[in-house]
C-alpha cells in the first residue's frame, strides 16, 4: 500500500488555476516527479504541494492519494483514473474524475463544475455540494456518463446528469435547472427539488422525490407509484422527441 | 529561397506524357527549370513517386457554412487535436478542422491548390479571411449564382449578355474564380418553403425553369471566357430516382469550348440514385457514367462517401432540411438574401446501413465506369461524403479489386443486389490516379495555363514526393502500402518552397488567391446600372458601396486573372 499525501502550499498564487491531470493513482504510484501547469507556467507537482509518500505500491490498485487544503482551483484530478483511491480532505476544482473507469474518489468538501464528466466506471462520493454539469456530457457530445456511480450529499448546480447514458447519479440535496436534460439512459435520482428537469429526454429513469418547478408539456402522465414511503407521479417522455421513452417520476409538481 | 534538384525521381506527369520515368527535376526560383542552378540543394528521390502538387477541385474548407459547422459541432473539435510544434499552430477538428488543420493535412497529402466549392457572394469577406489563414495552398473560390435575382431575371427575359455582365460584375466584386450553381433555382423556392422538381417546371415570379437557367448561365459563362466552366450541382440531390434528372441536365450541355469541358457536374455520386423511395433505393451509376462517356463536354467528380462521422454542408437548403428530417439531429438552415441559401448537419455514414452502403458503392462505380480519367475527378465533396483525409483510402479502393472485395464483405448484406460494384474488374494505374487527383483537375479548372497540374519546364514547382516505389510494388496486392504512401508525402513543395517534410510543416504564408475579372465593354459595366443600384437600395440589407471585397485588405497575395469576353 502506498499513500501519497499532497498538502496545498500557501505560496501558490491564489488567482491561477492549476491543471493537474497527473494526480491519478496510475501516475503517482510510479513517481511524484511530474509536471503541472499553474496558469501558463509549467511547474513541478512539488512546487504546488508538499508531498509525503508512505510505503511502496504494487500498482495503482494499492495506491491512495490524499489531498489536504483548499484544492478548489486544482482541475482534472483523477482524470482517466482506472483504479485506487483519491481522498480530498477539502474542496476540489473542476473536471474531477473526468473519464474515470474505476477506483474511488471521495470528496469531503465541495466539488467544482463538471464532476465526473463522461465517466465510464468507478465511484465518486461528494460530501458537500457539487457545481454545474455534475455527471454530465461535454459540449456537443452525444453520450455523457456511461457507467459508474456519483453520489452527492449536498446540492448540485445546473445541468446535473446532462446526456446521461448509463450509470447512476444520486443527489441527496436539490438540483438546479435542467437536471437530466437529453438523458439517454441510466438512473438519475434527486432527493430534493429540481427546476425544469429532463427536457428532450430519450430514455432512462429520473426520480425527483421533492418538488419540481415546471417541466416540458411534452411529458404525459401514466400513473402513480409509491417509493420510499412517498407517492410519486410517473410521466413518460420527452414526446417532442421522435422516440421519447424516458421515465420521469416526481414527488410534487407545478406546471406553469 | 533555395533552389532544389530532385534526383532519380520516378515521375508521372500525364500532361507531358511522362509515365514512371526516372529523371531529375530542377527547381529554380519557384519554377521547374531545364537546368539546376549552381547552388541547388540536391534531394535524392530514388525509389520515390513524384507527382505534380495535388489539386482539389471541389472542397468546403472556408466560408460561413464551414464555420457554422464548427459552431454547431463542438464535439468535432475534440478529435484531431495536435499541439503546437515548430512553426506550426495547434490544430483540432476532424471533419471541419481549423483552417490551419485543413492546410497542414492537405499539405502532408501533397495538395497545393484548393477550390472552395461554394461561396455566398454576400459572405465573401469571411471566405477570404479564412483563405488568408489557410497558409500553404493556393485558393480558388467558386461563387454561387443559383438564386441570384438579377441573373434569373436576365435569363428569364432572354438577355444572356446582361446575365453575363451581372456575373462579371459580381465575380469582380467578391473576387471569385468561377460560377457555381447549386440546385438551380432551389434556393429561391426554399425561401417559400418549397423546392424545384427536376429541371422542366418553371418557378413562379421569375417564370423560368431550371433547364433554361442552366443553359443560360453556361452560355453566359462562355461569353465571359472564364478559365473554369460552370460548376454545377444538379437538382434533386440525394433523392431516390434522381438519376433521370441528372441525365436530363447532362443533355442540356452543348459543347461550347474546345479547350475544356462546358460543364463540370460535381459530386455526381449524390445524383446517381435509382428507385422510387428509400425502400427500393439502388445505384444508377451505369447510365450516368455511360452518359458521361458519350459527352466529352462534361467532367464530373465522384463525391465519394466513406464510412464514419462527418458534417454535410451545402447551399442546397431544402436538401439539408430533408436530411434533418431523416436523422433528427442538429440542423441549421440559412437564407442569403437574393442570392442563395445553405444548410449544415452532422451525419454518420454506417456500414450496417443499406442506403449508406449503396452510396459508398456508387462513388466507386462512377470512377470505375467513366472510361476517361480526365472526365472524372477524385473528391469526397469534403466534408460532405467524408473528410479529405480519406483520399488515400479511396485511391487504394480504386487501385485494388482485392481491397474493394474485402471492404464490400463488411457492408450491409443487401447492398450486392442493388449495385454493380462487385462485377467491376478495373484496377486503376498510378497514371490514372495522377490524372484524377491533379492533371484532370488542373485542366477542368483552367489552371494548366497557370503552370499547375504538370511538371513541364516553366510550370510552378508544386510537387508532391510520395514514399511509394511504383516500379517495385503491385498496387492491386499491396494496397496497404499505397494508402500509407499517399497518406503522407516525403516532401511537398509549393511554388518551389518546401512546405512539408515527413510529418513536419516547414513553411507559412505561401497562399495566393486566384480570382477572375472579365473585361467587359463599357455598355455592360454594371457598376452604374440603375436596376442593380435599385436592387441594392430596395432589397439588400447593405449598400452597394459596401459590397465589393477590398483586394488589398482581404486577400494576402492576389492573383487577378483578366479574361477577354465576347460581349
Amino acid at each position: 500500500m502506498r499513500r501519497i499525501t499532497l498538502i496545498m502550499r500557501d505560496s501558490v498564487d491564489p488567482h491561477l488555476p492549476i491543471e493537474a491531470e497527473v494526480i491519478t493513482p496510475e501516475t503517482l504510484s510510479k513517481t511524484v516527479l511530474v509536471n503541472v501547469y499553474v496558469g501558463n507556467q509549467k511547474m513541478m507537482l512539488s512546487d504546488v504541494f508538499d508531498i509525503r509518500v508512505d510505503g511502496e505500491a504494487a500498482g495503482p490498485a494499492a495506491t491512495e492519494i490524499v489531498i489536504i487544503g483548499d484544492a478548489s482551483r486544482v482541475k482534472r484530478v483523477g482524470e482517466y483514473m482506472t483504479d485506487g483511491r483519491i481522498l480530498v480532505e477539502g474542496n476540489i476544482g473542476m473536471h474531477c474524475g473526468d473519464f474515470m473507469t474505476g477506483g474511488t474518489i471521495e470528496i469531503m468538501g465541495d466539488a467544482g463544475d463538471w464532476l465526473g464528466r463522461e465517466m465510464l466506471g468507478g465511484k465518486i462520493i461528494c460530501h458537500g455540494n457539487a457545481g454545474n454539469y455534475c455527471g454530465s456530457g461535454y459540449r456537443g457530445g452525444r453520450k455523457g456518463v456511461r457507467g459508474g456511480e456519483i453520489f452527492v450529499k449536498g446540492d448540485v448546480g445546473d445541468y446535473c446528469g446532462e446526456s446521461l447514458f448509463g450509470g447512476v447519479v444520486h443527489v441527496m440535496g436539490s438540483a438546479g435547472l435542467h437536471a437530466g436534460v437529453n438523458m439517454k439512459g441510466g438512473k438519475l435520482t434527486i432527493e430534493g427539488d429540481a427546476v425544469m428537469p429532463c427536457g428532450d429526454m430519450f430514455a432512462g429513469e429520473c426520480t425527483i422525490f421533492g418538488h419540481v418547478d415546471d417541466f416540458m408539456p411534452t411529458f404525459a402522465e401514466v400513473g402513480k407509484v409509491v417509493e420510499n414511503g412517498r407517492e410519486l407521479t410517473v410521466f413518460t417522455g420527452d414526446l417532442a422527441h421522435r422516440n421519447g421513452k424516458g421515465t420521469l417520476r416526481v414527488g410534487s409538481y407545478t406546471r406553469i | 529561397m533555395p533552389d532544389y534538384l530532385l534526383k532519380n525521381a520516378c515521375v508521372i506527369d500525364p500532361v507531358n506524357h511522362i509515365s514512371q520515368e526516372i529523371m531529375d527535376i530542377a527547381i529554380v526560383d519557384g519554377r521547374i527549370a531545364e537546368e539546376p542552378s549552381r547552388n541547388a540543394e540536391v534531394i535524392d528521390c530514388g525509389g520515390m513517386l513524384v507527382l505534380p502538387g495535388g489539386i482539389d477541385s471541389h472542397t468546403h474548407i472556408c466560408g460561413t457554412k464551414v464555420n457554422f459547422g464548427r459552431y454547431m459541432s463542438p464535439e468535432d473539435m475534440r478529435a484531431g487535436r495536435a499541439p503546437r510544434g515548430r512553426g506550426m499552430r495547434a490544430v483540432s477538428g476532424y471533419s471541419i478542422p481549423t483552417t490551419y488543420g485543413n492546410s497542414y493535412r492537405y499539405a502532408q497529402m501533397g495538395y497545393t491548390t484548393l477550390t472552395e466549392g461554394a461561396m455566398a457572394p454576400l459572405e465573401a469577406r469571411h471566405t477570404h479571411e479564412e483563405f488568408r489563414h489557410t497558409p500553404l495552398q493556393d485558393g480558388l473560390i467558386l461563387t454561387l449564382f443559383d438564386g441570384d435575382w438579377g441573373v434569373m431575371r436576365a435569363i428569364g427575359a432572354g438577355d444572356i449578355k446582361r446575365a453575363a455582365a451581372l456575373i462579371a460584375w459580381r465575380l469582380t466584386a467578391v473576387k471569385g474564380y468561377g460560377v457555381k450553381v447549386t440546385n438551380p433555382l432551389g434556393a429561391e423556392m426554399w425561401s417559400w418553403g418549397k423546392n424545384v422538381e427536376c429541371i422542366r417546371k418553371p418557378i413562379p415570379f421569375f417564370d423560368i425553369s431550371p433547364a433554361e437557367f442552366i443553359t443560360g448561365i453556361i452560355e453566359a459563362n462562355e461569353m465571359l471566357g472564364l478559365p473554369h466552366s460552370v460548376h454545377l450541382h444538379c437538382n434533386n440531390l440525394g433523392k431516390p430516382g434522381n438519376y433521370t434528372c441528372t441525365l436530363g441536365t447532362m443533355g442540356l450541355v452543348r459543347d461550347l469550348n474546345e479547350k475544356r469541358q462546358t460543364a463540370h457536374l460535381t459530386h455526381v455520386q449524390f445524383h446517381s440514385y435509382g428507385g422510387s423511395g428509400w425502400g427500393d433505393f439502388c445505384s444508377k451509376a451505369e447510365p450516368v457514367s455511360k452518359m458521361v462517356n458519350l459527352c466529352p463536354q462534361i467532367t464530373i467528380d465522384m463525391g465519394q462517401v466513406m464510412f464514419g462521422r462527418t458534417t454535410t454542408m451545402t447551399a442546397d437548403g431544402p436538401m439539408e432540411f430533408n436530411l434533418y428530417r431523416l436523422h433528427q439531429d442538429k440542423w441549421s438552415n440559412h437564407d442569403v438574401e437574393l442570392e442563395t441559401a445553405s444548410g449544415v448537419i452532422p451525419v454518420m455514414y454506417r456500414r450496417k446501413n443499406l442506403v449508406n452502403s449503396i452510396m459508398w458503392a456508387i462513388g466507386l462505380e462512377l470512377a470505375l465506369l467513366v472510361e476517361n480519367p480526365w472526365q472524372c475527378q477524385l473528391t469526397t465533396d469534403n466534408p460532405n461524403g467524408a473528410p479529405f483525409v480519406k483520399y488515400p483510402e479511396i485511391i487504394g479502393l480504386l487501385m485494388s479489386r482485392e481491397y474493394r472485395d474485402k471492404e464490400f464483405a463488411t457492408v450491409h448484406a443487401g447492398t450486392a443486389k442493388r449495385v454493380v460494384l462487385p462485377s467491376l474488374d478495373r484496377e486503376m494505374t498510378f497514371d490514372e490516379i495522377a490524372v484524377m487527383t491533379r492533371a484532370g483537375q488542373a485542366r477542368a479548372l483552367g489552371l494548366l495555363e497557370r503552370g499547375k497540374g504538370h511538371l513541364g519546364i516553366g510550370a510552378e514547382a508544386d510537387i508532391a514526393v510520395y514514399p511509394i516505389r511504383p516500379d517495385k510494388i503491385d498496387p492491386a496486392k499491396q494496397y496497404a502500402e499505397v494508402i500509407r504512401g499517399f497518406g503522407q508525402t516525403k516532401y511537398t513543395f509549393k511554388g518551389g518552397v518546401m512546405i512539408s517534410r515527413d510529418d513536419e510543416i516547414l513553411a507559412d504564408n505561401q497562399n495566393r488567391t486566384f480570382w477572375c475579372s472579365p473585361k467587359v465593354p463599357k455598355a455592360y459595366d454594371m457598376d452604374n446600372d440603375p436596376e442593380l443600384i435599385r436592387t441594392f437600395e430596395r432589397f439588400y440589407s447593405i449598400q452597394k458601396e459596401n459590397y465589393p471585397v477590398d483586394e488589398n485588405y482581404y486577400i494576402a497575395r492576389s492573383m487577378k486573372i483578366e479574361t477577354e469576353t465576347k460581349l
